[in-house]
């Protein structure tokens, strides 16, 4: 039977708990309320359409005499190898829909907080500055692993499943690894990518303006440089032929451009750095000195 | 002692905001005063611990301002004065999750929210979106977040700002609540003197970084000043320049009454003697009621 109260101020007798996940609501309400967006809801399934594809086309290489009809030469296109994980985990459709997704759920994650004083809320509770990042970080990985680790890792149990043995493992052991990491590497990037324009600005259109601009201009730059200086460096300017550089060294395929890998692995996790310190410095309990 | 202070000095860069705070709070409701750029919310915010000081040593709640902040904000409720909320929840969803960044559980949070949003009268409206809220429901609502995790100790800034007349009285007859409650202490920082005079008990009033005075109210009223209400016939600026000499505040209100604030020890018939020397009749002369107002501006310095 409930119990009947008198009106007024009543104590909670439960016992406030030190959680070692202290981020975790924050992550977990990031994710829902992206989710309350209808737009959101739509773009979200759509963005699964590259993964859907690659999973018919890892079906289609298991079942090459039945298809050859349909079309002449898929044996020689289409192969299931470290070329296949590795040319989905860096589509430029992939990127575009992460860069889509996050215009959504990831732009006004600081931007919000900082347009409506939020972020005092937070840091007046048990909260590190820390905790407080991880939990924005925590939906913009969430968001980035759905389109790159889980597709990667679905893809390689589907060749495993289809294939009806463990010859694929076994060829490649390593390749599982590479999808983890690669996908890992992507989750980073973007997170400091998207956690960076949003502590730029507390207006999330001006954020997915920003976040728009960086990714395309770079992109055009860099091409423009090439194609003006014919040198194989002018693609360290663009942010789409970094990772792409990145994922080749990653799935140990030849890299798209010439020049070490290590570079653009090394301007990728210093723009990570970068990216860390500013928005740190962003985030402060005070903002306004009276 | 739920707060206790010592010696506080803390900059914004050349500009110093605490130049030696020492203050001790004790259970109950106090008032913090003071006026603008005073020094009251940077106070507040390093007793949070969203500042460090410079300089100085205090403990709230019995934990270490410089080291531990975590265990502070776990005991602390907080109200900030600006309009704060985090866009596209129902207040219910907001202030479980305020509840839950707290230590609560989330089922715990989930129930607590309901209980402080009928609480502070928004239980018909607690599945509303916030952005829809009006400046006084918003109000209650970050009085609702502060109150979650059960805090024994609340921070207030400028509860009562965008508050139409009937709002107001509301806040400040459920914070009074509150801070009638045995273990939760309530602190007040506000520049509106009715506000703190209708919750508090004791005041600290900040002036420049410094506390000007602190204790119970009525006490401060007694030690501080008294003050004299007087009509007069005659020349008043002589018979004002001698008092001010001897350390009285004098002032001449619209209705030509005559203010005089005394120091302490003052003999009032001093006045007379002062009166007669400067050829003055005095007409009328009563010790009058002393106010919240009439303190603050005599330690203020300020009209």
């Amino acid at each position: 039977m409930a119990t009947i109260r008198e009106k007024g101020y009543h104590h909670w007798e439960g016992q406030l708990r030190d959680k070692p996940w202290n981020f975790w609501p924050i992550t977990r309400t990031g994710i829902k309320l992206a989710f309350e967006r209808r737009r959101f809801k739509l773009l979200f399934v759509l963005s699964f359409l590259p993964a859907v594809i690659y999973g018919v086309g890892v079906y289609v290489s298991e079942r090459l005499e039945n298809f050859k009809f349909m079309a002449q030469g898929v044996d020689k296109t289409l192969q299931v190898n470290p070329g296949f994980f590795r040319s989905y985990l860096t589509l430029d459709l992939i990127f575009f829909e992460i860069l889509l997704l996050m215009s959504l759920s990831g732009a006004g994650l600081i931007a919000d907080d900082f347009r409506h004083k939020a972020i005092q809320l937070y840091l007046a509770r048990p909260l590190s500055k820390s905790d407080y990042l991880l939990g924005k970080a925590g939906v913009v990985m969430f968001f980035v692993g759905l389109l790159t680790l889980v597709p990667g890792i679905l893809l390689f149990i589907l060749k495993l499943l289809f294939s009806g043995s463990f010859k694929f493992f076994l060829n490649y052991p390593w390749l599982i690894l590479s999808i983890i990491f690669y996908s890992a590497f992507l989750m980073i990037f973007f997170t400091a990518f998207v956690l960076l324009a949003s502590s730029l600005s507390n207006n999330r259109n001006y954020v997915i303006a920003i976040m728009w601009s960086i990714y395309i201009f770079s992109n055009v730059l860099g091409a423009i440089l090439r194609i003006i200086f014919h040198s194989p460096y002018s693609a360290l300017l663009s942010l789409k032929a970094n990772l792409d550089q990145v994922g080749a060294a990653f799935f140990l395929v030849k890299p798209p451009y010439d020049y070490p890998w290590f570079l653009s692995f090394l301007l990728l996790i210093s723009f990570c750095l970068l990216a860390y310190v500013v928005v740190r410095r962003k985030i402060r309990g005070v903002e306004v000195i009276r | 002692m739920n707060v206790d202070l010592k010696n506080i000095h803390f900059s914004y860069g050349s500009v110093k905001a605490l130049n030696g705070v020492s203050f001790s709070l004790r259970e109950g409701a106090t008032g913090l005063l003071g006026p603008n750029g005073a020094g009251k919310s940077t106070l507040l915010k390093v007793m949070l611990g969203f500042l460090i000081p410079d300089e100085g040593e205090g403990r709230v709640l019995g934990y270490d301002l410089r080291t531990e902040q975590k265990f502070i904000r776990q005991q602390v409720g907080y109200m900030p004065e600006d309009e704060c909320y985090i866009p596209g929840m129902d207040a219910v969803t907001f202030t479980s999750y305020m509840g839950e960044l707290s230590g609560m559980s989330r089922q715990e949070a989930i129930k607590r929210a309901h209980d402080v949003l009928f609480y502070v009268g928004l239980g018909e409206s607690r599945y509303r979106l916030i952005d829809t809220y009006s400046a006084g429901m918003r109000q209650r609502l970050k009085l609702a977040q502060a109150l979650v995790h059960d805090p024994r100790l609340l921070f207030l800034d400028e509860p009562t700002s965008n508050l139409d007349p009937a709002g107001r009285q509301e806040i400040l007859e459920l914070i009074r609540e509150v801070a009638t409650i045995r273990d939760i202490s309530v602190l007040i920082s506000s520049h509106l003197l009715a506000d703190i005079e209708f919750i508090c008990d004791e005041v600290v009033i900040i002036n420049k970084g410094l506390i000007a005075a602190s204790g119970r109210i009525e006490d401060l009223k007694m030690i501080n000043y008294q003050l004299y209400e007087l009509k007069i016939k005659g020349e008043l600026n002589s018979f004002k320049k001698e008092l001010e000499s001897s350390g009285c505040r004098v002032e001449e209100t619209e209705d030509r009454l005559i203010k005089v604030y005394t120091p302490p020890g003052f003999d009032h018939l001093e006045i007379f003697r002062v009166a007669a020397r400067n050829n003055i009749q005095v007409r009328q002369f009563v010790r009058s009621q002393t106010s919240l107002e009439d303190l603050f501006a005599r330690v203020v310095g300020v009209d």
